[in-house]
């Protein structure tokens, strides 16, 4: 299946590009590429009603963790 | 699982790693965490674990923010 | 008819399609929705990008917009059919609130993407082309040169600015 394989050589070119970038905030869009690629390689290896859920609650996950570290760094909610 | 998929998961896994040992930052090894982590999760559905799987994915990152909140209040 | 990779290069273009027009749309690179997006926008800004486009890309890292959608709808189309893409469309509304995130981009990419998704494997299409070219399509978005594609999407959002009157 050349879609699992395209999926994995993109996770694993934004895996490389995550350590070569020095800026902290700039490797979070890489790690979302990864996470996209991740939640591919999900629901291809296993096509199940339930990887649906699956697959939805890795991307949620890492979507509110990548947004809980980019607050985190730039200081929080600013309070009015 | 076939070698491509399981290959590029230890390669994930294996950078994620030592990113998270030799980086200075703790924002960028909690980053590097999240790499080693997606590179678990292959592994993980390639054997059927599905509810495994869900439970993995919401504790992981809940681990992760509650981290980051003991930090700021250590910080503060 | 057509071979695989000549597949996923078509179902590539048509995600992006997807996507980025619904998510301009949506006035995703007017501003930051959370204060997560505003900070990745700044440091895409000093990086040589332009601050919209910085918006757009700080938008998706934070919130599931209808990049995610269309992702997850395939996914459900692959794995369920149609009423598949339509509970990945519940997921991601769901999603988007547990992310604080009001606005509706992931929905409506999910439910559109849905029935792209539906419509294309009456053609002849795939659902799995169609997630190896969601993925294919982030990648250019955010995998690449983010200096760039900051750029391009800051050039989209003036378009749009001009066509549908001001924000």
């Amino acid at each position: 299946m050349i879609a699992l394989y395209v999926c994995a050589a993109i996770a694993v070119y934004a895996a490389l590009r995550v350590i070569a970038e020095r800026n902290t905030m700039r490797k979070l869009p890489f790690v979302n590429v990864i996470s996209f690629a991740v939640t591919a390689i999900i629901a291809l290896l296993l096509p199940h009603p339930i990887t649906i859920i699956a697959a939805a609650a890795y991307f949620v996950g890492s979507t509110l963790e990548s947004n809980a570290i980019a607050s985190t760094w730039a200081g929080g909610i600013k309070k009015p | 699982m076939n070698d491509i998929v399981m290959a590029a998961s230890v390669i994930l896994i294996l950078v994620g790693m030592t990113a998270a040992i030799f980086n200075r930052d703790p924002f960028d090894k909690l980053i590097s965490l999240s790499v080693l982590i997606a590179g678990v999760f292959p592994f993980i559905i390639d054997r059927g674990f599905l509810d495994i799987a869900i439970a993995t994915a919401l504790i992981a990152p809940l681990s992760t923010i509650f981290t980051l909140m003991v930090c700021r209040r250590v910080q503060e | 008819m057509l071979d695989e990779p000549a597949r996923i290069l078509v179902t590539a273009a048509l995600c992006w399609i997807n996507f980025v027009a619904i998510d301009v749309f949506f006035k995703l690179p007017e501003s930051g929705g959370v204060c997560g997006a505003t900070a990745i926008a700044q440091e895409v800004e000093n990086g040589g990008g332009d601050l919209h486009g910085g918006y757009m890309l700080g938008n998706i890292v934070s919130s599931p917009d209808a990049s995610a959608g269309t992702l997850l709808a395939s996914c459900g189309v692959y794995c369920a059919g149609l009423p598949g893409g339509l509970f990945a469309a519940l997921l991601v509304y769901i999603g988007n609130r547990i992310c604080y995130d009001p606005g509706y981009a992931g929905t409506t990419g999910a439910i559109t993407a849905s029935f792209l998704v539906w419509g294309m494997t009456q053609l002849g299409f795939y659902a799995s082309d169609f997630i190896a070219g969601m993925v294919i399509a982030i990648l250019t978005i955010q995998g690449i040169s983010h200096a760039r594609s900051s750029r391009l999407i800051a050039r989209l959002w003036e378009i749009r600015g001009r066509l549908l009157g001001g924000p």
